[in-house]
């Protein structure tokens, strides 16, 4: 029971960065790397700001600019002096790493005693009072923090479905969409994808903000792949859904990120080698994308 | 309205694939006036609509619309007085996106977008009354993704969105040449309807010399980047699709005779 409400609360935090990677890759059809290094850098910016005793909200939210800051970085590169979109990512998450080593001083950081927006959470319940439903048993103090970290998702959510109902959101769903027309309909696509990659970023650095709060500590390597399991995230929601409609694609990217963490936690469970594990995931994200044209080439041999 | 001088575009310069696709082109067009331009493959159309509407900025010369000079503007800025459709159907609309969100898109052409919301149920009364007039059916389809239409139905609602804010300048290019014949023919007779109701300054580029004879009221023809004739006034009103393929074979002649002068020329002087 422990296993699987951290799963999920793990899925669930991890589905910011699912949502951050669906504005890049669906929304602004943009392929954007630079979420390996936003995602530890809101994790390094969150752990050092609570380290030095800053309130936990606003070091979460320090996390959030940092993480736009990175993406806007990235927007600006690609848009303004027209590198490659992939390149452009891989340049600024490439400097991250610096960055990150540069904002904790040192490759791992722990959080111990301090207040962090889980222990916040975890407030809500004594230490050592404990749920049981027959044989299953488990602290009140976890259900907590998987309540609170729900409300947030759901918060985010819903927040972002009511930004692409408005003009601005609109717009940038159109720039991904078909960015000559809504040129010719006088939107700056440049300025449009930067602001989108921000958005996007924003996300990725709170999930890491989260993230680094949950497990207490932040690493420096704590973003390696993490751009793969957005995207396996992403597409395991579409596929569950099986709708182009933002809502459903927005909630479909929080549920593929849930069912992708259980499926690792159940991978892993099964024997799986934890080093393993970034192998088999860039194998099923693979799969993933080259399944439907395979299935199509399939089809149509069969049909001659 | 729009006031064209001399404006030069080459495309590849100093390379052996050089292109002089505009050279030296004036043009000057009346608020209201309808122009027909027609030429042949590679004469340059395209590249005149694209110079005004800023894809690009042209080599020299200068470019106004209502008096302004916009030479030095980007694309996006220029579209608050320009609405535009493309000759592939799939350009100007957002497949992945409703009918009604499309539309939305367009009745902000130019304006800043902010955090308003888009599809309030009066926006979208007036955009379903807009679709009902054009007479096609769509009106219940709104909520459908534009991808899921035909070329014919995209073309037409294109021609809608360009049409929505009454922009100052119309700029049409080939939008009917993708189309089957009865698509073509609905959309020529939503564009006609459309640009003498709302007495739009239109630029329309076209290969079918039906088109060009019984529409408009100005027609220019390009060859190799110029202007090489601009018939207006009666003499258009008069214009039949057979003068106008007898002024296409006289040109192809003189064309045809420029060749093997040059290439008489080469044989003596190389
Ligand atoms: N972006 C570009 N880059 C390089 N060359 C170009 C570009 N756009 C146009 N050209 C060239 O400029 C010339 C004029 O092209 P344009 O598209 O304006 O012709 P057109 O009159 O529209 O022809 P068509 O009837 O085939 O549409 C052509 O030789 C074309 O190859
Ligand atoms: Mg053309």
């Amino acid at each position: 029971m422990t296993l699987l409400i951290s799963s999920i609360t793990m899925g669930l935090i991890l589905s910011l960065l699912a949502l951050g990677v669906l504005i890049s890759f669906r929304i602004l059809a943009f392929r954007d790397l630079t979420v390996d290094g936003s995602i530890a850098l809101g994790g390094a910016v969150a752990a050092t700001l609570l380290s030095a005793g800053w309130n936990p909200w606003i070091a979460t939210l320090a996390a959030c600019l940092a993480g736009a800051v990175a993406g806007a970085t990235t927007g600006v590169l690609a848009t303004r002096f027209s590198i490659n979109g992939l390149l452009a990512g891989i340049l600024v998450m490439t400097a991250l790493h610096s960055v990150n080593l540069r904002v904790m001083g040192k490759s791992n950081l722990p959080l111990m005693k301090e207040t962090t927006v889980v222990t916040l959470a975890q407030s809500f319940a004594s230490a050592d009072s404990r749920w049981s439903f027959s044989r299953w048993e488990m602290p009140v103090q976890d259900a907590c923090v998987a309540v609170f970290v729900v409300i947030l998702i759901s918060v985010v959510a819903i927040g972002m479905l009511a930004f692409f109902r408005t003009n601005l959101g609109l717009a940038m769903r159109a720039t991904g969409d078909n960015d000559a027309m809504i040129r010719a309909l006088g939107v700056e696509v440049g300025w449009m994808k930067t602001f989108g990659l921000a958005l996007s970023n924003a996300l990725v650095a709170l999930s890491g903000a989260l993230l680094v709060q949950y497990q207490g500590f932040a690493d420096v390597q704590m973003g390696i792949g993490m751009v793969v399991w957005g995207f396996a995230s992403v597409i395991i929601g579409e596929s569950l859904i099986g709708s182009k409609f933002i809502g459903y694609l927005l909630a479909g990217a929080v549920m593929g990120s849930i069912l992708f963490r259980l499926l690792v936690a159940i991978a892993l469970r099964w024997g799986l080698n934890p080093n393993d594990l970034k192998l088999v995931t860039a194998a099923f994200v693979f799969s993933a994308l080259v399944m439907p044209s395979l299935m199509i080439t399939v089809k149509k041999r069969f049909a001659i | 309205m729009l006031e064209i001088e001399q404006i030069r575009k080459t495309f590849h310069p100093g390379t052996p694939n050089e292109v002089r696709a505009l050279q030296d082109v004036d043009l000057r067009i009346e608020p209201g006036s309808f122009v027909i331009v027609i030429g042949m493959n590679g004469s340059g159309k395209s590249t005149l609509l694209n110079a005004v509407a800023g894809s690009f900025f042209v080599d020299k010369g200068r470019l106004k619309l209502k008096g302004q000079e916009v030479t030095l503007w980007p694309e996006h800025r220029r579209s608050k007085f320009i609405g535009r459709v493309f000759q592939n159907p799939f350009t100007g609309t957002a497949p992945s996106m409703t009918i009604a969100e499309n539309l939305t898109l367009a009745a902000k052409r130019g304006c800043p977008r902010g955090l308003g919301w888009a599809l309030s149920s009066s926006t979208k009364s007036e955009l379903r009354e807009r679709v009902y007039a054009m007479g096609l059916g769509l009106e219940d389809r709104l909520d459908n993704a534009i991808g899921s239409l035909s070329g014919g139905q995209r073309q037409s609602l294109t021609l809608l969105m360009a049409g929505l804010l009454k922009p100052d300048l119309l700029l049409l290019d080939e939008h009917t040449a993708a189309l089957d014949p009865k698509s073509a023919d609905q959309v020529i007779r939503l564009t006609e309807e459309m640009i003498r109701r709302d007495k739009l300054t239109t630029l329309m580029v076209t290969h079918s010399m039906h088109q060009a004879a019984y529409l408009g009221d100005r027609l220019i023809m390009m060859v190799r980047g110029r202007i090489a004739c601009d018939i207006q006034g009666s003499e258009k009103q008069r214009l039949k699709p057979e003068d106008l393929l007898a002024r296409f074979e006289d040109l192809r002649r003189e064309e045809l005779l420029d060749e093997t002068a040059a290439a008489m020329l080469q044989r003596q002087y190389v």
